[in-house]
């Protein structure tokens, strides 16, 4: 716990640092636009407008049940996968709308990639693992597989602990260690978003500490979007953060001002812990 | 200390009787699978030890005395009343006999093997170590004194002794000696009649069928009448070099042949040739008897049937059911797979999805020998004569695809597999966690590249199961083939030499329809019995071996895709 408390501190340096940022000033990767969801007959999303700053860390926090988690499976449209999932408004990333009729969904899963709350390895090689976003998309060279698998394991900061392992079960490793393995297998199909749904619930302080620094070291290549149940992770990590709140976003604004001077009293109460 | 009594009530509320009814059954089943096969392992592996052969003097009250000689196969008390009303007279008080079944063979001369002998009467038994056993290509056991080994109607060995002595034991070996020649030719007798005549004959007919494939299309020209003549006379002269080889050989080994005295005290002559393996069992020791076992137990598993099933061996049996069960889980495996995929990973759950489940799920229960009549009347009446006519219109009216056969014997068992492995797929899918797949799709995989690389070899150990379960079953089942495709006695193995070397359209034999035939159809039901539970013994071994290294290759999938629940 010694080493997180030590780590805020950093942050907060950091944080510091970045008092100037301003959404109007940044070139948007995705933008939503009056985005409903239903599930069933069951309003989840009502009505949500914001945009996601390139290359930048956006949180999302809010409540469980609030959306948070269903918004950002929008961004690759991972509800498809629900059945009585219904969807209107729109997503546009770099103004391209992803819902639009005849969108390749395998390619903007692609483009956006995804990491999930539970690390979720598949049953083979550290390296089979990585590699496996470039295999799908037909890429079986050796030597330039080889080269990216090492480039993303190096980029989650793995890749000095698995190195001399790379061709053993992804399944024998820690909690943490598969997270980051998840994240560099995102990383290697080099997506232009980052989508992770709470990355580091399930796992442990340490392993928690090393994803935020992760987090910190892929945002000057990607854009982030992350949903977390933690507010002193979002506020740590983030450079803006929406907060929602039954299906309707509440607040969205850069990190330090909703965080010290959020504008509504609802923000406030749920981050001053009165609820939530 | 007084300790107090506790009362039923409270016995009944400890748990303790539901322990005993859980414990108890458990004990039963395990009592009665192991009783079975002990049963069956100790009355058909007895079959294979050279029993001592008794000589013995024979007289029932009122009947002339006589010289019995045999094996002893059982013993069993009879009521004598039950005797007496057979017509025997029995003096004296008795109210049970010892009854005995002895094998006396030699059935050319008394027209059976076993007879029955009461006790009471046998004397003066004793085990010569002369007397010795031979078995025979056909006509099943002989026992007997060897008198005098013959070559080409001479002399060359014999003896007037029933001890061993010098003179005796001499005859013997030159016996021996005659009986190791014989069965060299034999074998090359056997590998001609089989292999290259066999070779030749499947030459001609494809000729044959050749010609009158060109005849039926109209193309017979004078020129391809010729070819076809000419080749057909390379395999004529190739037949009559074989043919004059097996003159020569068959010459050869009707060369020897020996006389014995049986135990009427009739002197017979019989042909070397005709012995498969004679010993001296009361002669033996333990070691040598051990040895003699397993030479018989080999040939019991590596040699064809003779004598209508009864005698020999079961290779053919076992490779057929061996191969049956290969063909059907090729067959099984890919369309129970596909078929479980659809229903759980593309269809629409709906009313419709889960009556096909349900239908499915009773497919399961249908009797096997329905399946077997489907397959008759589908596969093979309408199906196969199709194939035939589309295909095979030279064979006509001899039918090719249109009878029964190794490939519709695997379809029909396939089809009785389907539902098992299919159900066992689809709880196999059911149970891949959605996280995984979550994670493929999210990388931009497609559902079928997802389906293809993480979610089938994930299930892959569940599918196994399906397999497991598919073999069990498919192994033992009997009744369904007699309609599809076994019979009693094939003449060639499905795979050969012979292009194209899988036969799938062949009748083939079958370790449970083996069983059934020379248990129950045998002209020769005593000498079988001891057959009928080897066979049966090897049956469960078999399937026991097919399960077992289907359940290894699934622990193995189990073990690289073990579960990733955390």
């Amino acid at each position: 716990m010694s080493n997180v408390k030590t780590h805020s501190i950093d942050i907060s340096s950091m944080q510091r640092s970045q008092q100037a940022l301003r959404i109007e000033d940044e070139k948007v990767c995705l933008s939503v636009n009056n985005l409903h969801l239903y599930y069933g007959d069951k309003a989840a999303l009502k009505g949500v407008n914001m945009v996601i700053p390139e290359k930048k860390v956006t949180a999302f926090i809010g409540p469980s049940g609030c959306g948070k988690s269903t918004l950002l499976r929008c961004f690759n449209r991972m509800n498809d996968l629900v059945d009585t999932c219904r969807i209107t408004g729109e997503i546009n990333l770099h103004d391209e709308n992803i819902y639009a009729k005849g969108t390749d969904v395998a390619e903007l899963r692609r483009r956006v990639g995804m990491v999930f709350q539970k690390p979720n390895p598949f049953p083979k090689s550290i390296y089979e693992n990585v590699a496996y976003g470039l295999r799908i998309q037909g890429i079986n060279k050796k030597r330039l597989l080889d080269e990216t698998v090492e480039w993303a394991l190096r980029s989650a900061a793995l890749w000095d602990e698995v190195k001399d392992r790379l061709h053993e079960s992804a399944l024998g490793m820690s909690g943490g260690q598969q997270q980051r393995l998840v994240i560099a297998r995102t990383v290697a199909v080099k997506p232009e978003v980052l989508l992770l749904d709470e990355p580091a619930s399930a796992l442990d302080p340490i392993s928690t500490l090393k994803i935020e620094e992760l987090i910190h070291e892929l945002k000057n290549e990607f854009t982030i979007a992350i949903v977390t149940h933690n507010m002193q992770q979002a506020a740590r990590v983030s450079d803006y953060t929406a907060f929602m709140y039954l299906g309707d976003l509440v607040e969205f604004g850069d990190t330090n001002t909703l965080f010290t001077n959020p504008d509504k009293q609802q923000t406030e109460d749920y981050i001053t812990g009165r609820y939530g | 200390m007084k300790v107090k009594k506790k009362s039923v009530s409270e016995w009944v509320k400890s748990g303790d009787p539901w322990v005993w009814l859980n414990a108890g059954a458990v004990a039963i089943s395990v009592i009665m699978v192991v009783g079975l096969l002990l049963l069956i392992a100790v009355r058909g592996l007895g079959h294979f030890w050279p029993a001592d052969v008794v000589e013995a003097r024979y007289e029932l009250p009122g009947q002339p005395a006589y010289k019995l000689i045999g094996e002893r196969v059982e013993s069993v008390e009879v009521p004598v009343a039950q005797l007496r009303e057979a017509g025997i007279n029995i003096p004296g008080d008795f109210d049970l006999m010892q009854r005995t079944l002895i094998k006396t063979g030699n059935r050319d001369v008394y027209g059976t093997d076993f007879r029955w002998v009461l006790d009471e009467y046998v004397t003066e038994s004793k085990r010569p170590e002369m007397l010795f056993t031979a078995e025979r290509h056909e006509w099943g056991n002989l026992y007997g004194y060897l008198k005098s080994v013959k070559e080409n109607g001479q002399i060359v060995a014999e003896t007037a002794d029933y001890e061993p002595t010098e003179s005796a034991l001499a005859t013997w070996e030159v016996f021996q000696k005659s009986i190791e020649r014989a069965d060299k030719i034999h074998q090359e007798i056997k590998k001609i009649e089989k292999k290259d005549i066999g070779k030749i004959n499947y030459g001609l007919e494809r000729i044959r069928l050749k010609q009158r494939s060109l005849e039926l299309k109209g193309e017979l020209t004078p020129a391809a009448e010729a070819d076809l003549t000419v080749e057909r006379s390379q395999y004529d002269e190739e037949y009559k070099v074989l043919q004059q080889s097996l003159i020569d050989l068959y010459a050869q080994i009707n060369r020897d042949s020996f006389t014995v005295e049986a135990m009427d005290g009739s002197v017979q002559e019989i042909g070397v040739a005709k012995i498969v393996h004679a010993y001296r069992a009361n002669a033996m020791g333990v070691g040598e008897k051990i040895g003699f076992y397993f030479v018989k137990l080999w040939e019991f598993l590596s040699d064809e049937p003779r004598e209508a099933n009864t005698e020999g061996g079961v290779f053919p049996a076992i490779f057929g059911t061996v191969m049956m069960v290969f063909l059907m889980t090729i067959l099984v495996t890919p369309f129970g797979v596909v078929a479980a995929v659809y229903l759980r990973e593309y269809a629409s759950q709906g009313w419709l999805t889960r009556t096909i489940r349900i239908a499915v799920n009773n497919l399961a229960g249908v009797p096997s020998i329905v399946y077997g009549v489907f397959g008759l009347g589908f596969f093979i009446y309408f199906l196969g004569s199709s194939i035939d006519q589309a295909f095979f219109p030279e064979a006509l009216p001899s039918p090719t695809f249109g009878t029964g056969g190794l490939m519709w014997a695997s379809v029909t068992l396939a089809l009785l597999t389907l539902p098992v492995v299919i159900v066992a797929t689809e709880e196999g899918l059911a149970r891949i966690p959605r996280n995984v797949r979550e994670g493929s799709l999210a990388l931009g995989a497609t559902k079928a590249e997802t389906l293809w690389r993480v979610v089938l070899p994930m299930a892959s150990p569940a599918i196994m199961t399906g397999v497991i379960l598919a073999v069990a079953r498919a192994a033992g089942e009997v009744a369904p083939l007699m309609l599809v495709g076994v019979v009693k006695l094939a003449p060639s193995l499905p795979l050969d030499g012979n292009y194209p070397y899988i036969h799938l359209d062949q009748k083939f034999m079958h370790l449970g329809f083996h069983i059934y035939d020379v248990g129950f159809q045998s002209p020769n039901v005593e000498a079988a019995r001891p057959l009928v539970y080897a066979t049966a013994l090897l049956l469960v071994i078999v399937i026991a071996l097919l399960n077992f290294s289907a359940v290894t290759i699934r622990n193995h999938l189990r073990e690289k895709y073990k579960s990733l629940e955390m």
